[in-house]
């Protein structure tokens, strides 16, 4: 325990054997053979199916609350009131009373004899709404913001005073903005708007509670943190953590929604857990779609006033940001980092974002919370004031960045992307004013390592079989971490992968932490490592121990061959040497060691960028957008697994062309109801969607923890959307400032750019 | 969804029975598509659920199920599948048909879904759809889209429900002289114009077809002159399984350089596939040129009156019409 603790354990140098190869997911077989067994797949004898009676109004009291009709159906096993008389309903979707029942359509039955009167008061679901004066108060105590570890740990918490439904959330300030804008040759303004966007992860949220006793209980949930449902589960009903065993196996996503053992708008652990005490048997609570998309969070929206300013030599002088989003009922619809810290060479810079409080379901993280949002706007608000100063904007971008791995991603992607040649061919269409025109656009990421210390503990066992075991309680939420850790004890220990054995998602298996905030490969691969370098050590000792060897001699060679000596030994024959225990070794990672290359803004992290370059073909006709290649340019310290990486990448702009082209929670104005809480009118992106992509990977060496390993998840998708807006305002030469970029809004931005331009 | 009784008739006659005993109690299932999407939402209840595809293989039933063709005809069954529709080689008369049946849905869908269940399907408006909203066409006093959020509603024909016709086959078939095969019991099926068998709010607010209970629609024919030729395209908000938000078929020949016998129809604008006249009368008998093609497509929303969200249709479905004339035309495209 000495040269392979964490704290001193020297990071990978050079190429290595496994790690960093492209491997195949070792649950895969598994889950496209239907084997994988998720949330709802697990049925304990016995159980019984919830089903939650919600709010049909936005806003109104409840007044009363009857149970008996679903109390006295057949197959009933307990009802809940979850709202009580007095209480204030503040969106649709709410929690009202809950029911388990033996079957689920017996359930629902069940929910609908449920009669809850509520008095409606007043509801307001419009930002502008919100805003006027006189709006219905959504909130009248103070808000507490609601924070998981989908959200960035080191943005400055709390938030002004409310006034009204309006509550600033902490100002950026840089340099004297005011006076750099008074002094600009040149300067743009414009207000640029994104809907508010839906986590519709394919998993609906599911939990499946089971009482054993009074004071223990397992339960299975989707879930992004296994930890953080169990110890809300221990908090919820007085238990200690350690009697609260929780399951994730496999799980179909989550994109930030899934943390705690709670929705984000909807008791979901309370009730299934309260349900289960009151019927004495398992329980399990699975959300509909239309529940999924109405109340379990959402990206908040944002409407952005842009000023950006130029001096006489084309340097970019002062920019500002007003944001006014909502988040519903809850908090966070700030923009991220992007206009504050990326383009740290613009000498004055002010953000200044604000939570509007609407009637509808809550906010929650969604992947690089507030960051696709701020990329949009800014950076087409870049390339429109290079537009008018005539700059290329990769130039522009290069020439305020100070991050070095970014300006070298710019360049790769410069020459891999043919940015010049792709410009030129749009201006020319342009210029000829023809009917299907093509563009390019360029936008880059900001985000931190925000991997922790001692927060995952894995433990590497080898067997007297030579086997080789890897146990973690992290849950996989489809980056692939489970076969990371096979990668990273297959390389210390010079086995192939599919010899070395994971367990993960489950809490016994060892304290982990939360996938959010692309944690979890630099949290949990280093302790991997850790523990892995440790089990090397323990089975060499233990060989020259019963060899009868100096300790010195004995040495594990590539290819898990062990040299005695001068003999070489198997790594079975080796294994067959050890005692029935085996050796267990756990290892924990140590704290961040290095911001190298370049620091995240407050410093002690490195900080990870990410360029994405977007070409797109639009219709002027139809105004029919298609994006048709992405080249993607990203730097996550040491890659660990290539394959899924990359895939990481390829997810994340899909998800980002959702944002850009098709996507938009719609609610209605005079029911506060969400129209398309389905898959269906939420146009989730498709097939038809996918452009050719190309991923690049810029390595970059860190000494940031054992493994060298960074995020990407959220880094991925980050710039999508803002590329795709640039690339159309090439196309068009004029921008179309709203997200998504539909059809009718392409056509609407070319009228109005003619109207402008008309004398 | 509610208990229900299943029945599997094994031929029309049974058929024909069991909607007779109950023609408001019982719904008719062909691909069952639209039909899960209803029941599930509670807008449909139906007590007796008939199979129709049971009774395909009987004699009096081989309507049902076929698919045929000559140059200038084309009989479609009403339980053959969209894929079949989409697959199958036809003439070049009806491209549009097999376009719009290949456009629908995605491939899992259109193997199951049916001709018929496609143009009885119900609207797809968010208001209709909705569990615990009452729109007009459900028995409430209003149509919400009005006052509400529209943005899919009808720009063209609409009031006092806005609905618009969810299929894009009827969009196509309504492009050429046909008649929808209807029979309300054993003997001898009626012929019903297409043109009539699609209604507006303004005559029916329970159904967008003319078919009452206890009538099943066997299948539709349609036919077209000698030499036309005929296109459908979509635009999308998604490239692929997605709704339109504005459709166009167009048939029409081409005589001595002058086109004839021209007709556009709109899809997803109206409550009822929506013949676009004033287009029509732009383009009969006279020769093809760009502007001519230009100024059909902007008569094609003549009289367009959008609601609060959804004036986007007619700048789209006009450069929709514009292009589609030109690739039925063969007036070439610009660059």
């Amino acid at each position: 325990m000495t040269e392979t603790d964490g704290r001193t354990l020297a990071p990978w140098r050079g190429a290595l054997r496994v790690v960093g190869a492209p491997i195949d997911r070792i649950d895969g077989p598994a889950k496209v053979s239907g084997r994988a067994r998720y949330t709802t797949h697990v049925t304990p004898p016995g159980l019984l199916h919830a089903a939650v009676a919600r709010s049909k109004v936005a806003a109104g009291t409840v007044r009363a609350l009857d149970l008996s009709g679903a109390e006295r159906l057949p197959g009933v096993r307990a009802v809940l009131a979850v709202a009580v008389p007095g209480q204030k309903i503040r969106f649709a979707g709410q929690d009202l009373a809950a029911v388990a029942a033996t079957t689920p359509e017996i359930a629902r039955a069940a929910v609908a004899r449920i009669e809850v009167v509520v008095e409606p008061t007043p509801h307001v679901v419009t930002l502008d709404g919100a805003m006027a004066d006189g709006a219905p108060r959504v909130h009248e105590d103070p808000v507490q913001a609601r924070r998981t570890e989908g959200d960035d740990p080191t943005e400055v918490r709390g938030g002004g005073r409310v006034t009204g439904n309006v509550r600033p959330l902490p100002a950026f300030e840089h340099g004297d903005p005011d006076r750099a804008f008074a002094r600009a040759a040149h300067v743009h303004e414009a207000v640029y708007e994104t809907p508010v966007v839906l986590h519709s992860a394919l998993e609906p949220h599911a939990l499946t509670v089971a009482w054993d006793g009074d004071d223990a209980m397992t339960v299975w949930a989707s879930t992004q943190s296994i930890f953080s449902v169990r110890d809300e589960m221990a908090s919820i009903f007085g238990l200690s953590p350690e009697r609260v065993t929780v399951i994730c196996e496999h799980m179909g996503g989550g994109f930030g929604a899934k943390f705690g053992a709670s929705a984000p708008g909807s008791r979901m652990g309370f009730i299934a857990g309260t349900l289960a005490r009151k019927a004495g048997a398992p329980v399990r609570l699975a959300l509909d779609r239309r529940a999924e998309q109405e109340v379990t969070g959402n990206r908040p929206s944002s409407r952005q006033r842009v000023r950006v300013a130029a001096d006489g030599r084309g340097r970019v002088v002062a920019l500002e940001v007003v944001s006014h989003g909502t988040a519903g009922v809850g908090t966070g619809a700030g923009v991220g980092r992007n206009a504050a810290h990326l383009y740290e060479k613009i000498p004055h810079r002010r953000v200044r974002a604000h939570d509007v409080f609407t009637h509808a379901g809550p906010g929650t993280a969604m992947r690089a919370p507030g960051h696709p949002q701020g990329a949009f706007a800014l950076e087409l608000a870049l390339d429109e004031l290079a537009a008018k100063i005539g700059a290329d904007p990769l130039d522009l971008r290069i020439a305020h960045d100070r991050h070095p791995v970014r300006r070298r991603e710019y360049e790769l992607g410069r020459a891999r992307f043919r940015w010049d040649d792709r410009r030129a061919r749009a201006r020319a269409a342009r210029a000829a004013g023809a009917r299907v025109r093509t563009g390019a656009g360029v936008a880059a990421s900001i985000w931190g390592d925000f991997g922790r210390a001692k927060a995952a503990r894995v433990t590497v066992a080898i067997e007297r079989d030579g086997s080789v075991h890897v146990r973690n309680g992290v849950q996989d939420i489809g980056g692939g971490i489970a076969t990371v850790l096979a990668a990273v004890v297959a390389e210390v220990l010079g086995r192939p992968v599919e010899r070395v054995h994971v367990r993960y998602g489950a809490s016994t298996l060892g304290r982990s932490v939360g996938s959010g905030g692309s944690q979890t490969t630099s949290s949990v691969a280093p302790a991997a490592r850790v523990a892995a370098e440790r089990a090397r050590r323990a089975l060499l000792e233990a060989v020259a121990e019963a060899t009868g060897t100096p300790p010195g001699a004995v040495t594990l060679e590539a290819g898990g061959t062990v040299r005695v000596g001068p003999r070489r030994l198997s790594f079975e024959d080796a294994c067959r040497l050890l005692d029935d225990d085996g050796i267990e070794a756990v290892g924990q990672r140590g704290p961040t060691r290095s911001d190298a290359p370049y620091p995240f803004p407050g410093g002690g992290r490195p900080q990870i960028g990410g360029v994405q370059f977007a070409a797109v073909e639009v219709d002027t006709w139809t105004g029919e957008v298609r994006c048709t290649h992405l080249t993607a340019v990203h730097d996550c310290g040491r890659v660990m697994n290539a394959k899924a990486a990359e895939s990481q990448v390829a997810g994340g702009i899909m998800m980002g062309l959702g944002f850009a082209l098709s996507e938009q929670r719609q609610v209605d104005p005079v029911h506060g109801r969400v129209l398309n809480a389905d898959l269906e009118r939420y146009k989730l992106p498709g097939f038809g969607e996918l452009p050719e992509i190309d991923v690049h990977f810029v390595p970059v060496e860190t000494d940031a923890n054992e493994t060298g390993s960074l995020g990407i998840g959220e880094p991925a998708t980050i710039p999508t959307a803002a590329a795709v807006a640039c690339a159309v305002f090439d196309a068009l030469g004029v921008p179309v400032r709203t997200l998504p970029i539909t059809p009718d809004r392409v056509l609407a931005a070319l009228r109005d750019g003619r109207a402008e331009a008309a004398p | 969804m509610n208990p229900f009784r299943l029945v599997r008739p094994r031929s029309l006659a049974d058929a024909h029975a069991v909607l007779g005993a109950d023609p408001r109690g019982t719904t008719i299932r062909a691909g069952g598509v639209d039909l899960m999407d209803r029941w599930k939402e509670g807008i449909d209840r139906p007590a007796t659920v008939l199979d129709l595809r049971t009774a395909a293989a009987a004699e009096d039933a081989r309507a049902l199920a076929s698919l045929s063709a000559t140059a200038t005809s084309l009989a479609v069954g009403a339980l053959v599948t969209l894929d079949a529709l989409a697959e199958t080689p036809l003439p070049a008369a009806f491209a549009a048909v097999r376009a719009a049946a290949g456009q629908a849905a995605n491939p899992a869908i259109r193997r199951q879904a049916t001709a018929g269940g496609n143009l009885l399907q119900r609207p797809r408006c968010w208001y209709f759809r909705h569990p615990d909203l009452a729109c007009l066409k459900k028995g409430g006093s209003r149509c919400l889209a009005a006052e509400g959020n529209n943005r899919y509603n009808a720009v063209l024909g609409g009031g006092p429900s806005y609905i618009v016709h969810p299929s894009s086959l009827a969009t196509a078939l309504v492009a050429f002289d046909g008649h929808a095969v209807v029979q309300a019991s054993p003997g001898r099926p009626k012929e019903i114009p297409l043109g009539e068998f699609f209604v507006g709010p303004t005559e029916r607010l329970d159904a967008e077809t003319v078919l009452r209970p206890g009538e099943i629609l066997l299948g539709v024919r349609v036919s077209a002159p000698a030499g036309a030729r005929s296109a459908y395209d979509a635009v999308r908000e998604r490239r692929l399984y997605d709704w339109p938000l504005v459709e166009a078929a167009v048939r029409l020949r081409v005589e001595a350089a002058t086109l004839r016998d021209v007709r556009v129809v709109l899809g997803q604008v109206a409550p009822i596939p929506w013949r676009a006249r004033e287009a029509e009368a732009v383009l009969e008998g006279r020769r093809p040129t760009p502007e001519r093609l230009a100024e059909a497509a902007r008569a094609a929303f003549e009289g367009a009156r959008p609601l609060s969200d959804n004036h986007g249709k007619i700048a789209v479905g006009r450069g929709l019409v514009r292009r589609l004339l030109h690739q039925v035309t063969g007036v070439p495209l610009p660059a």
